[in-house]
């Protein structure tokens, strides 16, 4: 057994074995996304990376070894972590609103841990498929408002106000976005108009999206 | 040599048979394989993968992540236009477009359609102090010429001698 | 050590009278081939009673192709730059005396005449340690390199105990030639003391870094010192197979490789039982298909295993390594200076470099300089006494701007710091690395923001696709260098590309991603003026980012030959035979083939 210490806390642990397990056992948690524990373990998504005696390494697959002493939270790390996590975003196309994958997505499980508010109302959304209200032709702001509020209107039925402010980066969702309101040809005006009740300001992009869903139709 | 009217799939045979079914021999088999048909042919890789009981995606993993190994037939002439620190500091890319445009490429092609040269950038030759270089093989491997110090002009005159010796 | 006899019979042969003609991958691009038949030829016709004799290159490339004449009774004289036209003259000559025309002898015999090599430039702030005998032998001649004195210090370490040669390798200091400079014995040790029945080593010669080719020019120069050197390295941890790994595009330096293993093998330096010493080796040389990152010690492993991609360190490829048995992995100018090291002794070695890094360095000068070439220096040397002593500065009516060092994961050092003496550690503060050295001068017709676009867009493509950062990361970065050189960034996209260039380095999982953000720290570091003016002012003030700069016709040279418009794909200059052509700028995708097109030199860029 070696003894490292976590966070100041001291745990042993059998040698050789990844940093992860040691952090698990001082009770402490580091963001994981490519690391399935006796699987998969090649340190490619680099958001477990903490801090083992100054040096930057991945926990889940970095050995332990006698003494260290690893910091798991840090400005610096949550930093690397979450600029990692947006690199890993901007190659993602949201489509929250037709994901299989919406109940158990572990992005939408790291973002809310990392606390970055990218994802639509979509992602908590129950209804899918022809109960979704876009797919009704109701113009209904959820796939491009933040998440967060549980989608407690839709739930019931009513179309999305957008009260929780739209997401920042357009450049996720733009595409796959204007796609969905166009096939299901949603009025744009009438998105128009949603959006101008809580938006008193829209942002360039958003308008572009709109009016030009509008004008196609 | 060139044998373009082999069964891809008894080179594979033969070639895996000279080196054994070793999975560490992968990159060798596949390079032998291009030396015959001066490229990787589909049918030829999907064999590789069962002689070897690799899956097909880890042979073209390897077979699209090295430079060396291409896809697509090759032309007679290959001029390697040299994309090192020293040559593009020197003017390489000018170099590169005068002899795509006097070979007659456009739209990312890097074949002529007449089959007989192909432009690519390449990574460094090591020969640095005659930059920009251009290192012009056969496909069939048997003939390298380097050329030093070009300009444009020394590009399009490439392209020609090139063609000519290639129509021979 | 070479003794006066044996010197001799290298220098004019069993004939006394050699011609030699270098034949590697450089010189044969400069047209050495043809200089070859022709001295035969002239050789042949005239009847003149002598050997042209092939040798390596000396890596001074600002003369290729050259030839050397020795006579015995006259100073061996290097005549750069020939021409095949004036070889029979220059042969005549040498052979009645007159050697007015050489660019340097070896020696001088007598006073007057052309300068000894110790007295040019190029030459006396050298020290040719390894590369001793590049330029002076056949490379494909086994006898000719135990002549110098080669195998014996393969004969010295055989006589050691495994040890015992660790031992001298650590009193010796030596460090890794290949980029981070770690101590060579320690690797070695590691692996010793690993309880393993095989165990591998690597001599890595993938070389990938543009502007570095001392590797290609030692191995295809003086292959058995590489060879000598593997072989002893593979005692020393109790190997039993050794693998050189060359990468594809450098045929000729894995043929000659190839060679001397093969010759090595049929006199007893491979093999079983080497010199009677019960010590069984044998090497083998792996082509590598190229890829840049094979350079890195896990991907080099993966590339002979026949996958791909680099693997999270620690275990370290010293207990963990080529199917997992210890491997030790190194450089080919690393196990050259071991071989000389056993050759010459350890006092030889230790007169030259810093308390910290002793010996010696190749470095490959290129770039904007007047005389291009690979210059050994000890470790420690002024940047300045590289660029400007050895290679000879700028170019005409250039200023030289800064240095780039250690290729795309070096850093570029401004002309300010050329004082800087070039070690490991200093080199590292100052945000460049030492890499394998490759020194690219840049001059004021250089623009540092698309040096650095350059770099990052061979990283990016370099990049195996591993790890986040490096895949996705190096992607934005180029995508944002690209804004700036086309004028379309902001000031913000200036701290975006430092954070997010300190955060790959950081958090990449190899040495390719941990690095490959160097290139635009060290300019944003030290160029940030230049990044600033492209936002800014949306100008590039050294007139390279195409989409910054106009061209326009100078109406005083122009005379109206049409050569520019006809170029033009777009239909952007207009103007009629014999008249100034003007180019439309609503129109013009500024691609600049006017400005090549032009035979006048009226075209400019503003």
């Amino acid at each position: 057994m070696v003894k490292v210490y976590v966070n100041g806390v001291e745990v042993e642990v059998p040698p050789g074995v990844p940093i992860i397990e040691a952090v698990e056992k001082a009770g402490y948690r580091v963001p994981v996304l490519c690391y399935l524990n006796d699987f998969f373990s090649e340190a490619t998504c680099r958001l477990c990376v903490v801090l083992v005696n100054g040096r930057v390494v991945p926990a889940c697959k970095f050995p332990v070894s006698d003494g260290a002493k690893i910091v798991t939270e840090s400005r610096e790390l949550d930093t690397y972590r979450r600029m990692n996590f947006q690199l890993l975003l901007s190659t993602h196309r949201i489509k929250c609103w037709s994901c299989l994958r919406k109940t158990s997505c572990s992005l939408l499980d790291l973002s809310k841990q990392l606390n970055l508010g990218e994802f639509p109302v979509c992602s908590e959304c129950p209804l899918t498929g022809d109960d979704c209200l876009v797919a009704k032709g109701e113009p209904c702001l959820g796939p491009l408002t933040a998440a967060g509020c549980s989608a407690e209107c839709t739930r019931n039925g009513v179309p999305c106000l957008g009260c929780r402010g739209y997401i920042e980066d357009p450049e996720l969702w733009r595409d796959s976005m204007r796609d969905l309101y166009e096939k299901h040809g949603v009025d744009g005006e009438k998105l128009e108009a949603a959006a101008k009740f809580f938006w008193s300001f829209l942002p360039g992009e958003l308008k572009k999206i709109i009016s030009e869903v509008s004008r196609d139709k | 040599m060139y044998r373009g009217r082999l069964n891809p799939r008894e080179v594979v045979g033969e070639v895996v048979s000279k080196y054994g079914c070793d999975r560490g021999r992968l990159v060798q088999i596949l390079q032998e394989i291009q030396k015959t048909f001066r490229y990787l042919p589909r049918e030829s890789l999907e064999e590789v993968s069962e002689k070897l009981g690799v899956s097909l995606s880890e042979v073209l993993n390897v077979a699209t992540f090295y430079h060396q190994f291409r896809l697509e037939p090759v032309g007679r002439y290959i001029i390697y236009v040299c994309f090192g620190t020293a040559c593009y500091l020197r003017g390489a890319s000018e170099v590169y477009e005068a002899i795509r445009r006097s070979a007659g490429l456009s739209n990312g092609r890097s074949t002529t359609e007449d089959g007989l040269l192909t432009v690519e950038k390449a990574r460094c030759f090591g020969c640095c102090s005659l930059a920009p270089v251009a290192m012009v093989l056969s496909s069939d491997g048997s003939e390298r010429y380097v050329h030093g110090k070009l300009t444009p002009q020394a590009g399009r005159r490439l392209v020609f001698n090139y063609r000519s010796k290639a129509r021979e | 050590m070479l003794t006066q006899t044996s010197l001799n019979r290298i220098l004019y042969g069993s004939r006394g009278f050699r011609i030699r003609v270098p034949i590697s991958s450089c010189t044969l691009a400069a047209g050495a081939g043809e200089v070859y038949r022709k001295v035969i030829k002239v050789v042949e016709e005239h009847g003149v009673d002598a050997e042209v004799y092939r040798v390596g290159c000396t890596g001074l490339c600002f003369m290729d192709p050259w030839i050397e004449l020795a006579r015995e009774g006259l100073p061996p004289a290097i005549y750069g730059n020939v021409k095949t036209e004036q070889i029979e003259h220059i042969i005549k000559n040498y052979s009645e005396g007159d050697l007015s025309e050489a660019t340097a002898v070896r020696f001088k015999t007598g006073s007057g005449g052309p300068p000894a090599l110790e007295e040019v430039d190029f030459w006396r702030y050298q020290v040719r340690y390894v590369s001793r005998n590049c330029g002076l032998v056949d490379p494909e001649s086994i006898y000719d390199y135990i002549e110098t004195g080669g195998y014996l210090g393969l004969k010295k370490a055989l006589y050691m105990k495994q040890e015992e040669v660790i031992e001298v390798i650590k009193t010796s200091g030596l460090r890794g030639r290949g980029g981070a400079g770690f101590p060579t014995w320690l690797k070695w040790k590691i692996a010793y003391e690993q309880k393993n029945d095989v165990k591998y080593v690597i001599c890595n010669g993938d070389e990938g870094d543009p502007g570095a080719f001392m590797n290609r020019l030692l191995a295809e120069s003086d292959p058995h010192r590489v060879l000598e050197g593997l072989i002893i390295a593979g005692y020393a941890v109790g190997a039993t197979r050794g693998i050189i790994f060359v990468r594809a595009e450098k045929p000729l330096m894995a043929d000659r490789l190839e060679k001397a293993v093969e010759d090595a093998r049929k006199l007893g330096f491979l093999g079983k039982n080497i010199l009677s010493s019960n010590f069984n080796f044998d090497v083998e040389v792996y082509r590598s298909a190229g890829a840049f990152v094979c350079g890195e010690e896990t991907a080099l492993i993966a590339a002979i295993e026949g996958r791909s991609r680099p693997r999270q360190r620690p275990p370290y490829p010293a207990t963990h390594g080529l199917w997992g048995r210890p491997t030790v992995i190194n450089n080919v100018e690393t196990l050259a200076h071991v071989a000389t090291i056993f050759q010459t002794g350890v006092e030889e070695f230790v007169k030259h470099g810093t308390e910290k890094s002793r010996g010696t360095k190749m470095f490959c000068v290129t770039g904007a300089v007047k005389r291009t070439g690979v210059y050994e220096v000890p470790i420690g040397t002024k940047i300045k006494t590289l660029v400007f002593d050895l290679a000879g500065g700028s170019i005409e009516g250039r200023k030289v701007k800064a240095v780039q060092i250690g290729g795309p994961s070096g850093g570029c050092i401004p002309a300010e710091l050329m004082d800087l003496e070039m070690d490991y550690e200093s080199l590292q503060s100052y945000g460049a690395i030492m890499g394998s050295g490759g020194l690219v001068v840049i001059d004021d017709s250089n623009c540092m923001v698309d040096v650095a676009k350059f770099f990052t867009s061979f990283t990016l493509a370099e990049s195996c696709g591993k790890c986040l950062p490096c895949r996705v990361g190096m992607r934005h970065l180029s995508d944002l260098l690209e804004r700036l050189t086309s004028g379309e960034a902001s000031l913000e996209d200036i701290e975006v590309a430092q954070e997010l260039g300190e955060s790959i380095a950081r958090s990449s999982l190899c040495a390719l991603g941990g690095t490959a953000p160097n290139p635009i720290l060290s300019t944003l570091r030290y160029f940030k003026d230049e990044y600033v003016e492209h936002v800014v002012n949306r100008r590039c003030p050294a007139k390279v980012c195409a989409k910054l700069v106009k061209y326009s016709v100078d109406p005083a040279l122009c005379r109206g030959c049409t050569q520019c418009a006809r170029v033009c794909q777009v239909g952007a200059i207009s103007g009629s035979p014999g008249e100034v052509h003007r180019i439309n700028y609503d129109i013009c995708i500024k691609c600049g083939q006017c400005l090549i097109a032009c035979p006048f030199g009226a075209i400019k860029k503003v």
